[in-house]
Formats: structure tokens, sequence, C-alpha cells
């Protein structure tokens, strides 16, 4: 099972910072998943700098392997309170999930999360746990098992708290608004990713503002629990040519969306599996080649220019409209990405007359996995060839 | 007659070397050749890592010659020469 996590916020008018924080990190040889969103106090800079602070220190607590509940507890025993407004810095939730489906949940100040299974919402039980320190203090602790299909919602008081004191929702959108968004939101696209379903609450939220303008920090954060979209990218020609037949083959039976990046190895697959290539030569986009195109391929690029634009833009956040584009959504669209990295090296490649500079594709095949594990929460699998 | 069929490489080394450049070519040779001469990428002509210590890139095929160092010129002179 894969556990597809993304967040969606929106700052308070007016303000040039966002007072929530959401922090997440995946561990695929574990398979588990650390997500806390904290709301910090006020808005603006202030806000962020607390909520960023309490959601970093509690994701590095929990994922040195502190129980979950004890990592609250310190935070929460800990977190000063305002002196002006004699209220907590910060609130927070944080979620343990692991891939058979078990999930841990703390929340602290936060709005109780959503949990949706086959479209009903779910009311789980929960153990409060008192601060020590704060009398006004409470944890909520909870421990569930999801199945697959299976959604859960957090989000910050800016969410069901919008529309506060107006005239039709005096006391704002409220849980029951917000369990209606997400419903009638999922009825319509029952598939929706977290990514577009976290998107559409922050907006549905804002919207219920009677002028549109939030009045305080949203933030979205939604977990689906669902079968993985596995993709596999063929990048360089194996080290040993006897075995290319073999992992053709390997990469023809692969359940999943395929790519191929470069060249040689297009001709190589091309070769060995018999399947003509198709170039398009009048759509050169850019500095990069054109796309080719092979029946039962879903992408067909260049190799290095191509994965080092690649490597550049998802660390820019940049979606173009060339090769290195189409390649980025490929991989966006994936939640498991495998390589198929060919270790055989192009010596025309390291000519000292090239005019620029090219990268060994281990190297970049590396650095992708890093940004795309740690910036976009994929998992990634490397195998050399 | 038989068609010529050019095959521009499209390859990492080619593509860095010049054969961005021959994309041109298409329009140059439709205008004067008609349908007699088709002009096609090819992902990898493969020639590069054989030939390497040459270095001659970017390469271009033209049925089975291969022009190396290829420029718009010197295709459309390899393709005259064929017709001829």
């Amino acid at each position: 099972m894969f556990v597809d996590v993304d967040f969606a916020q929106e700052k308070k008018y007016n303000q040039n910072a966002y007072g929530d924080y959401f922090a997440s990190k995946r561990f695929p040889e574990t398979g588990r998943l650390i997500a806390v969103l904290s709301d910090g106090l006020g808005s603006g800079i202030k806000a962020n700098i607390l909520a960023s602070m309490t959601a970093t220190m509690l994701l590095r607590f929990i994922e040195e392997e502190v129980d979950i509940k004890k990592a609250c507890e310190i935070v929460m025993n800990s977190l000063p309170v305002c002196q002006v407004r004699k209220i907590s810095y910060s609130t927070f939730s944080a979620m343990h999930c692991k891939e058979d489906g078990k999930v841990k949940i703390v929340e602290e100040g936060n709005p109780q999360f959503i949990w949706i299974s086959d479209g009903k919402v779910m009311e789980p039980e929960c153990t409060v746990v008192d601060s020590v320190n704060f009398p006004n203090r409470h944890m909520h602790l909870y421990n569930i098992k999801l199945k697959e299909g299976d959604r859960l919602i957090f989000c910050s008081d800016g969410v069901t708290q919008a529309a506060l004191g107006s005239r039709n929702l005096k006391l704002g959108l409220r849980r029951e608004g917000l369990i209606k968004i997400i419903l009638d939101e999922l009825q319509e696209d029952p598939e929706i990713s977290s990514r577009d379903l976290s998107k559409t609450i922050v907006r549905q939220a804002i919207l219920t503002e009677p002028d549109r303008k939030p009045k305080d920090d949203v933030s979205c954060f939604c977990v689906y629990f669902r079968q993985p979209r596995n993709s596999i990218i063929f990048t360089g020609p194996p080290y040993h040519q006897n075995k290319d037949n073999y992992y053709a083959n390997l990469f023809k039976s692969f359940k999943g969306k395929k790519a191929i990046c470069g060249g040689t190895t297009a001709s190589l697959i091309s070769r060995e599996l018999n399947i003509p290539i198709k170039v398009d030569m009048s759509l050169n986009i850019g500095k990069l080649p054109a796309v080719s195109y092979m029946e039962g391929i879903d992408l067909v690029t260049e190799g290095i220019l191509t994965l080092t634009k690649v490597l550049d833009d998802l660390e820019k956040g940049i979606i173009a409209e060339d090769a290195a584009g189409k390649l980025i959504d490929f991989m966006l669209d994936s939640d498991c990405i495998t390589f198929m990295v060919g270790a055989k090296i192009n010596q025309a490649h390291y000519d000292p007359n090239m005019p620029i500079e090219i990268e060994i594709r281990k190297n970049i095949i590396k650095k992708i996995e890093q940004v795309l594990t740690t910036k976009y929460m994929k998992k990634v699998v490397i195998k050399y060839m | 007659m038989e068609k010529v069929v050019v095959k521009v490489c499209l390859g990492t080394t080619c593509f860095v070397m010049g054969s961005s450049n021959l994309q041109g070519l298409n329009e140059v040779v439709k205008e004067k050749y008609g349908d007699a001469v088709v002009v096609e990428g090819s992902p990898c002509l493969g020639v590069c890592s054989t030939n390497w210590e040459f270095s001659k890139a970017p390469y271009v095929k033209v049925n089975n010659e291969i022009v190396q160092e290829a420029t718009v010129e010197s295709v459309l002179a390899e393709i005259e020469r064929q017709l001829a």
C-alpha cells in the first residue's frame, strides 16, 4: 500500500508569511511516514517562526524513533505561553503512518482530524493525556488502522473557523461544513489525489468568507491510503552488452508506466524488443532534443541533458514545456519510481572539446532521487545494471 | 526513383555538438527536393560511441552514408551527390 500525502495552504489576508507550517518525511526502507502540521500563535512572521519551530522539532523527535506520544508530550509540556495573550505559542497535529495502515495520531489544540472510510466519517476512540505543566493543555491520542481507499484530513483552525461571525455562518464553517466539502468533492472525484483534495479544501474554505479573503492562515493536509502508482525509467545501456536482452525484457514486463531516457538506450530497447522509434524533428523545444515515440512506452527522451534539466527544474519547482517538463510530469504522477540505470559510459561525452560539461549518469540519478524523496515525498528505487 | 532518407542524430553528443542547429534542414530540403528526400530525427545513430576518438559529431546519415561534422551545407552536398 502507498500513503499519498500532500498539503495546501494560504496565508492570512495582508500577511506576507504563512503562520502555519507543514513538515513531512518518508522513510522508504522502513515504510514509515511522518507528517506534522503546526499552527503558530497570531499570524505573519512571528507565527511562522513558532509554527516552523514546533513542527521541525516534532518531526526530528519522531524521526529518531522516539515514540510519538512521548515526543508530543515533551513538546506539549515545553511550549511556552504568550506573555500578552496567555495562550499557547503553537498548536499541532502529528501523524505517524506505516505502510500496513497502522496510524498513530496526536493532536494538541488543532481541530480534530477527519477519517473517511467507504464514504463515511469514522469516529475513532481517543485517549486524552493532560499536560503536567499546563492545566489547559490536553493531547488527544489516536491509534487507528486504515484500509485501502481510506483518507485522513488534517487542518488548521483557519479552515474550521472560516467565515466566523459572518451573517450566514456565525460560528464559521465548523467541522460539519468541512465534512460536507470533503464528501461533496469525493462524490465528484472518488480517486482524487491528496494534492488536489487539500487544494480544494483550502480554496473552498476561503470561498466561504463573505469577502473571499482569509482571516487566518488556512492549511490542510490529506492522506490517501491506496495502491501505489508505479513507474519505471530505463536510462543508460547496461555495462555488459550481452545482458541487453535480459534487461530489455525485464523493463517490458514491468507493471506500470514506462519511460526511456537516452538515445542509445532507446535504440537498444527498440532493437531488443523490436519496437520502431518515431522521432519528430520539428518539435525540439528550448535547449533539449524532442521526445520520441515508441509503442507501449509512455515517454522516450534524450538522456543526460534532459535529466540534468529535470534535476534543475525539480529543485526550482518548475514544470517547463519541454522534454524535461514531460519527464517531471511523468515522475510526479507516480508514487513509486524505479530507475534502471545502465553503468556503461559513452566516452564521447567526455571529449574536452564538448562545449558543455556532462555529468555522470549515476550522479544525476542519485541527486534526482534525493529531491524526489525529500521534496516530493516519492518512493524511489535505483537498480544499477 | 528511390527516396533519399536523411537521419539526423539527436543523441546527447550530436545535439550538444550542433545537431540542434540542423532543425532548419527539414524546410530547406522540402523546398528544394519536395518529396524525393525525407528528413527524420534519430534518438541516436550510435556512431559517437564507436568512433569517439575521432570526435566528429554531429553525425547525419544520408541513406547509408555517414556525414561527419554535419552542417546544413554538407548534408545538402551529400544529398546532391547521391541524387546525381
